[in-house]
């Protein structure tokens, strides 16, 4: 993209006031995004994100600027403007960049900008139809239709230069059940880093009427009863439960600042000893998976917490300079308008030995949480909260009755203890994470798992 | 090469591929953000960027197109993407464009002077947060973010109409939060400003009312479940006004998606509630004299004493209900298509200070954050049930702190519950949602789930 002259100069332009470290990244970005609703198109976007973001360290100092225009002249300019918020004399003299090839391991068939406009409304439509027709208490159906083909241009003073290429595709459902006056919407997203060949390797239509399912049981569901009780929480999206409440305070962001409740305690026991929960980018064609992250470094699987125990964080170079640990692969961001910082990828618990059945067969009284909708947490107080978006009361070993509108709140690393069983269904779900560098794709998963008591908020009073 | 140059060579590249109308949403935009962390600069990063949309009518339809850099690569792009996307659209819904108006209302929201605080200073500045946090408590264990930011926008808008606008506006934001521990006890506090002048900007104050929020938190336990009379801070009215503003959107209305709906004219909320939406706002942070489509702006009651005067519209939503543009229509960024939201949009302030409304409480609850708005709150429905903190009052004095404790009910419900308003209205800042203001409120009753 750039060429090895100009990169040199404006890396060199960077440390001309004392930094010990500066990094280009460039990036060259082609969106989609397609908006149907009931049945129709509303709107179509076709995008170009183009830029450059330079940063420089010294010592633990960091400074970024970014930019959109990409001439020589320019990106001297802002080199030296972004220079100038740092003051010393120059520590490095001179560069010698070694072109590094990496391994792709998340193969892309169909690239998006080859299909036409008119193939991918086709998708959606078959989407819409399914869920539309699934039940007369549809009254509406939202799809959405995004790709994203990502070219980033990685150099930096060490030598460093690297490109990679991010494919994304993804479709978003949201099916509304009525009922009178009542509205309850359902969201399914499946995603993945890969091109159209995602539309063959899942069933859209499937997905669309479980989206309408869900939405239907709610809006004929009773409201939750509030109070503390035993939650079960199902596998594939349910392990958002486990990245809000607990991966966030393992990002070294939080972590080297020691504004995690998980900051020095590294060997020890932080979850119960069926919990495994790992970090892995480096999973095929999964929505969060890159073949590098965004500081150059090659993504891998990192145990985060092992039978309960706690055995890493995740982090990226800044914080590992202060914490004196090395990256991990970790580091990510939304765009060249983002410095980039420690982030989840894949995130998930691993699967244990419990079957769903046999966890809802034994317990007494507990809300199921066979969906999850977001949520968010204070990493310095590990305090979480997030909605149920389609829950069941289990009674006596047996699903109950669907109930609406509850909310989960409490300590991640209390909710980590309290795991009771954990179930050999491990499945993951995509989402959109938002946190300092922006908002990125990453997978949540774990298998259904058993948590014995929660907070659970909701509108009725305790059974 | 320069926006209004680009335009002509986009409209003439448009012209040649059979495009019909075609207007060009420009946003250029400078900013700094600066964090302190242990006496250091942290992070520093400064910005110059810019952003073309680009929307066109091809056989009827519109189409859209966007890039960030104005070069002959983008001129061919925006016009093929634009016309490929205007070939799939289905929707019947008829979308005008505006030829410009005859006269726009002055609006003041740049300030100069502002411009002029020097990088220097505004480190000073953060440096004086982290330092004056850790001074106010001897129990603060870090100060997690020390901040301070600015940013200009201009937005510029041009089509083959005739319109051609352009708005400038800047302002500057802070932030500070501090943990506080005591024992094995952490709580945090934080408190943001936005203001475009710097002498709004007092760091000790700041950093004392963050601190002393996390302080008054310590030993907070949860409550039993149940019904309380609440009285909700200025931020957290402000946080439901701003996730459920869509409700008042013309567009959401007419998918069916505001419960709204055929509710003009109707008592929706207590008769103490007017809600206003007011782009002439001076220096508010969305003010603004013209929309994302070009129509002049005007202050507007959205309710007055409880009624439902209008619904925030943009031209299509207008024409489709035939009436006038209220000049809603909002551009989220340069790459986003014309949509509806407020400006400077906030519910009119009472005569009770803060302390008054305490004792006018007498018993119940002070929430003063809700955590998961984005996730536990319906703006379809209005449900929502959300993690919260704050203090128990009894005999209108505050008892001890709160946590662990989620709130239900209904936005709707909540606004016809509205017994008492205060004087403290304060506005959070520039937002997707444009700028929300609220000052703090005292409702009949909200689910609390506890112990």
């Amino acid at each position: 993209m750039l060429s090895e002259r100009i990169v040199t100069d404006v890396l060199l332009a960077a440390l001309s006031t004392g930094g010990d470290f500066a990094e280009i990244f460039m990036e060259d970005t082609y969106n989609t995004s397609i908006s149907m609703i009931d049945g129709k198109v509303e709107q179509g976007v076709n995008g170009r994100d183009y830029g450059v973001g330079i940063r420089i360290y010294q010592g633990f100092r960091s400074v970024y600027a970014y930019t959109n225009n990409t001439s020589r002249e320019n990106l001297m300019k802002v080199a030296l403007e972004a220079a100038a918020a740092l003051a010393g004399s120059r520590q490095v003299q001179s560069i010698v960049l070694n072109r590094m090839c990496v391994e792709k391991f998340n193969p892309v068939r169909l690239e998006p900008q080859r299909v036409g406009q008119k193939e991918k409304v086709e998708v959606m439509k078959r989407a819409h139809n399914a869920a539309a027709n699934f039940h007369e208490q549809i009254s509406q159906v939202a799809i959405t239709y995004l790709d994203v083909d990502q070219s980033v241009f990685i150099a930096n003073s060490e030598g460093l230069m690297v490109d990679d290429r991010r494919i994304r595709t993804r479709l978003g459902i949201n099916a509304v059940a009525s009922k009178g006056n009542e509205k309850q919407s359902a969201f399914r997203g499946p995603g993945r880093h890969m091109g159209f060949e995602l539309y063959e390797q899942i069933d859209v239509e499937e997905i669309a009427r479980d989206a309408a399912q869900s939405a239907v049981t709610m809006v004929n569901a009773d409201y939750a009863p509030s109070g503390k009780y035993p939650v079960i929480i199902d596998n594939e999206f349910g392990g958002v439960i486990f990245h809000e409440a607990c991966g966030h305070g393992l990002e070294a962001t939080s972590v080297a600042k020691g504004a995690s409740v998980f900051a020095g305690k590294l060997g020890q026991k932080v979850a119960s000893e069926i919990v495994t929960a790992v970090d892995d980018g480096s999973i095929p064609n999964a929505w969060g998976s890159q073949n590098i992250d965004d500081e150059g470094f090659k993504t891998r699987r990192n145990v985060l917490i092992e039978n309960g125990i706690l055995k890493g964080y995740m982090i990226d170079r800044l914080n590992g300079r202060r914490m004196g640990m090395e990256p991990t692969g970790n580091s990510r961001r939304q765009s060249y308008k983002y410095a980039p910082t420690s982030r989840m990828t894949n995130t998930f618990i691993c699967a244990g030995e419990s079957t769903k059945e046999e966890i809802i067969a034994n317990t007494e009284y507990a809300l199921f949480a066979r969906r999850m909708g977001g949520g968010s947490v204070n990493p310095a107080t590990g305090e979480f909260n997030f909605a149920v978006a389609e829950g069941y009361i289990v009674r006596n070993g047996k699903i109950e009755k669907p109930v609406r509108g509850a909310t989960l709140i409490g300590k991640g690393s209390d909710v980590l203890l309290k795991i009771d069983m954990v179930g050999s269904n491990l499945a993951t779900g995509q989402g959109m994470c938002g946190s300092l560098s922006g908002s990125i794709p990453a997978d949540v998963g774990q298998p259904t798992i058993r948590v014995t008591e929660m907070t659970v908020g909701g509108r009725k009073e305790a059974e | 090469m320069d926006v209004r140059q680009f335009k002509d060579k986009v409209f003439q590249a448009g012209r040649e591929a059979g495009l019909e109308e075609m207007e060009i949403y420009a946003v250029s935009s400078k900013d700094l953000s600066i964090r302190v962390f242990q006496k250091e600069v942290d992070d520093y990063t400064l910005s110059v960027g810019q952003g073309v949309g680009f929307r066109a009518r091809f056989a009827g339809k519109i189409g859209y197109a966007y890039a960030e850099t104005l070069d002959e690569d983008s001129v061919y792009m925006l016009v093929e993407g634009a016309k490929a996307n205007a070939q799939i659209i289905d929707s019947e819904d008829e979308i005008v464009f505006f030829a410009g108006a005859e006269d726009y209302p002055t609006v003041k929201a740049y300030n100069p002077e502002l411009e002029q605080v020097t990088p220097e200073a505004k480190i000073e500045y953060a440096k004086e947060l982290e330092k004056e946090a850790f001074a106010a408590d001897e129990r603060v264990s870090l100060v997690n973010w020390a901040a301070v930011g600015y940013r200009e926008v201009e937005a510029y808008i041009a089509n083959t109409l005739g319109l051609e606008q352009s708005f400038s506006r800047n302002g500057a934001y802070t932030y500070v939060s501090a943990l506080v521990k005591e024992n094995e006890q952490v709580k945090s506090g934080g408190r943001s400003r936005y203001s475009n002048s710097w002498a709004d900007f007092n760091a000790r104050e700041l950093a004392k009312e963050a601190v002393g929020e996390a302080a008054s938190l310590l030993n907070a336990d949860t409550v039993k479940s149940g019904e309380y009379r609440v009285l909700l801070r200025y931020d957290v009215v402000r946080t439901f006004l701003a996730t459920f503003a869509s409700v008042f959107s013309a567009e959401a209305v007419q998918k069916g998606l505001s419960l709204l709906a055929g509710k003009l004219g109707e008592q929706i909320a207590s008769p103490l509630v007017t809600l206003i939406d007011d782009p002439l706002l001076e220096n508010g942070a969305a003010s603004t004299p013209f929309d994302g489509e070009g129509v002049p702006t005007r202050t507007k009651d959205v309710i007055a004493a409880g009624e439902l005067k209008t619904y925030l519209h943009n031209l299509k939503t207008a024409k489709k209900d035939g009436v006038e543009s209220t000049g809603n229509a909002s551009r989220a960024s340069f790459k986003s298509t014309v949509g509806i939201s407020p400006t400077n949009f906030y519910i009119k302030p009472g005569e009770l200070g803060y302390e008054e409304l305490v004792r006018e409480l007498g018993s119940g609850l002070i929430i003063i954050s809700v955590q998961g708005a984005h996730s536990g709150a319906n703006p379809v429905s209005g449900d929502f049930s959300l993690g919260a903190y704050g203090y128990l009052v009894e005999d209108g004095k505050i008892a001890r702190p709160v946590d662990q404790i989620t709130i239900a009910g209904n936005f709707f419900q909540l606004l016809q519950d509205v017994e008492a308003i205060g004087s403290d209205l304060e506005f959070g800042g520039p937002g997707m949602g444009g700028n929300v203001g609220a000052p703090s409120l005292i409702v009949t009753k909200l689910a609390v789930a506890g112990n």
